[in-house]
């Protein structure tokens, strides 16, 4: 359970050309452990979203040594995907959207017909299969797409904001949601978010990156017991860890 | 007591005044097609415009009805519905070839560049002559026509349709692991299509025109064949007529490729959502 997912050694990317290039991160040093969830946290620019693109594999790093599952980052089943908008197409349906990483990846149609319509149901969609995606809310296309990322079942889900452009009270009962599901499918999760909050409340270990040049300046361990819930954010706990953050977050002027 | 009486006003008044607003377009286009109508028999009349040029209604009305009667026309009718059609479908796939193309590879579009400006600047109606040297009075030289002036509109689309994909799209396709030709054919043809059937709207419209000016150059056959005899004979009425059926051609090819738009791209309508989805 405790075998790392995830190990960084000096990661660096520059943007740009060799001599005007701009340093989008700088030495992140890091270990993700299986089962885990954890969030990337910082402000705009500090890099969060590139180190992400980094370990799925579709950005290359300039520097330093990335091992997921032990292997190079690349596109791969094991490893899925999620990002600030839903992406899904218009035009397919609800459950055809959630297929879509079935038919891309060629596995068996009819098996993956069926979980998609379970995953649809996990995710709190029953019977919204058929539909298209904009006779859908913004969180309900956002459950999709978490139904999407799951179809291929991976074990880590990089997730990119995921719930970003979602108001405030949608994007608290997803977070819960999400771990909810993660949990129940043993799942590892790193999101990227900027928000204190929601990286205190859904993570067991909390990655703070400050800006120009991006950079680890912190991690700060959540021991606060699953499953949480709304109440978890009143607890003195949850107070101090999101003090901690804040702290550290601080240090480096904005 | 005051509002009920006013609520019951709303209810009673509400359906007749959106009968009214339904009703008003219809009427209006009727009245401005009657001032035509009066227009033309009163500059008949008083003989204003020549009968030469401008036969009377009833002259031009019965013109029509006759020319259904008579055998020939069926056959020149349906030279040029062929022209159209084959012109139009070629037109359509190398369009959609050559813009995909040109949408997929840089490469390719930097080196086509000066040769799609200079080609759209060009009135493809002056190729007509050189067409018909090369290729004959017959419907070869019509259906190449139709092609030169119908496929640029869905080349162009196509092209900007497959640029304008939404990167961060291709980049959940990729963590997909998709393979090029699935980017291609599951995410940048869909997504261009509404676009691509906008060109595709247009050069019907354009193949009907190219097959039509081919035939006035030079044919043996076909619509614009016998509108142009008909000319020539001064048999204004029939003329009219001729022009009558086209424009109705046009009509019927306009409402054919609009229902097949809205069956195809049928997502399109939902433009603000779909752009919100996206």
């Amino acid at each position: 359970m405790n075998r790392p997912m995830i190990q960084t050694e000096n990661v660096r990317k520059v943007y740009g050309g060799a001599n005007g290039g701009v340093t989008a991160l700088d030495g992140i040093s890091l270990e993700i452990s299986s089962g885990q969830i954890v969030s990337l946290l910082g402000s705009s620019g500090c890099g969060k979203s590139t180190f992400l693109n980094i370990l799925a594999g579709l950005i290359p790093p300039s520097g330093g040594d990335i091992k997921v599952e032990g292997e190079p980052p690349r596109p791969r089943r094991e490893v899925g995907m999620m990002f600030q908008r839903s992406l899904l197409f218009p035009w397919r349906t609800v459950v055809e959207n959630v297929l879509l990483p079935a038919e891309v990846m060629r596995l068996p149609l009819k098996p993956s017909e069926d979980r998609a319509r379970e995953l649809l149901a996990l995710v709190g969609l029953d019977g919204w299969d058929d539909r298209y995606p904009w006779e859908l809310s913004g969180g309900m296309q956002q459950r999709v797409a978490l139904a999407r990322v799951l179809l291929p079942d991976p074990d880590l889900l990089l997730l990119d904001e995921p719930f970003g452009a979602l108001d405030e009270m949608t994007r608290e009962l997803l977070d819960l949601e999400l771990a909810r599901i993660a949990a129940l499918t043993n799942k590892t999760v790193v999101l990227v978010t900027h928000s204190v909050y929601e990286a205190v409340m859904i993570s067991d270990q909390v990655f703070v990156f400050t800006p120009r040049p991006g950079r680890l300046s912190g991690i700060v361990d959540v021991p606060v017991p699953r499953p949480r819930d709304l109440a978890t954010s009143g607890t003195a706990e949850f107070a101090a860890r999101v003090a901690h953050v804040r702290g550290l977050m601080a240090e480096t002027p904005v | 007591m005051t509002t009920d009486v006013l609520e019951t006003e709303a209810l009673v008044e509400a359906p007749q005044r959106r009968l009214r607003r339904r009703l008003r377009g219809p009427l209006g286009a009727l009245v401005i097609f009657l001032i035509l109508l009066g227009v033309w028999i009163w500059a008949v009349e008083t003989e204003v415009v020549h009968r030469v040029i401008l036969p009377a209604p009833g002259e031009v009305a019965t013109a029509f009805f006759v020319t259904f009667t008579e055998a020939f026309f069926y056959e020149h009718l349906w030279v040029t519905v062929q022209e159209v059609l084959i012109g139009f479908v070629i037109g359509v796939v190398l369009g959609f070839s050559l813009g995909a193309l040109f949408g997929v590879s840089s490469f390719a579009r930097e080196v086509s560049y000066p040769f799609i400006v200079a080609f759209q600047g060009l009135p493809k109606i002056v190729l007509a002559p050189v067409f018909i040297t090369a290729f004959g009075f017959g419907m070869m030289s019509k259906v190449v026509m139709a092609v030169a002036i119908s496929f640029f509109p869905v080349l162009i689309n196509t092209m900007s349709g497959l640029m304008t994909v939404d990167e961060e799209a291709v980049r959940l396709m990729r963590s997909l692991t998709a393979s090029r030709k699935d980017v291609f054919f599951k995410l940048s043809v869909m997504h261009a299509m509404p676009s691509i059937f906008a060109g595709v709207k247009t050069s019907l419209t354009l193949a009907l025109i190219g097959a039509i000016v081919g035939e006035f150059v030079g044919a043996r056959a076909g619509l614009g064949f016998l509108l142009h005899s008909y000319s020539y004979q001064l048999q204004v009425d029939r003329v009219w007529a001729i022009t009558m059926i086209l424009g109705l051609i046009g009509i019927i090819l306009y409402v054919v490729i609009e229902w097949a738009d809205r069956r195809i791209v049928f997502w399109s309508s939902q433009g603000a959502a779909t752009e919100a989805t996206m």
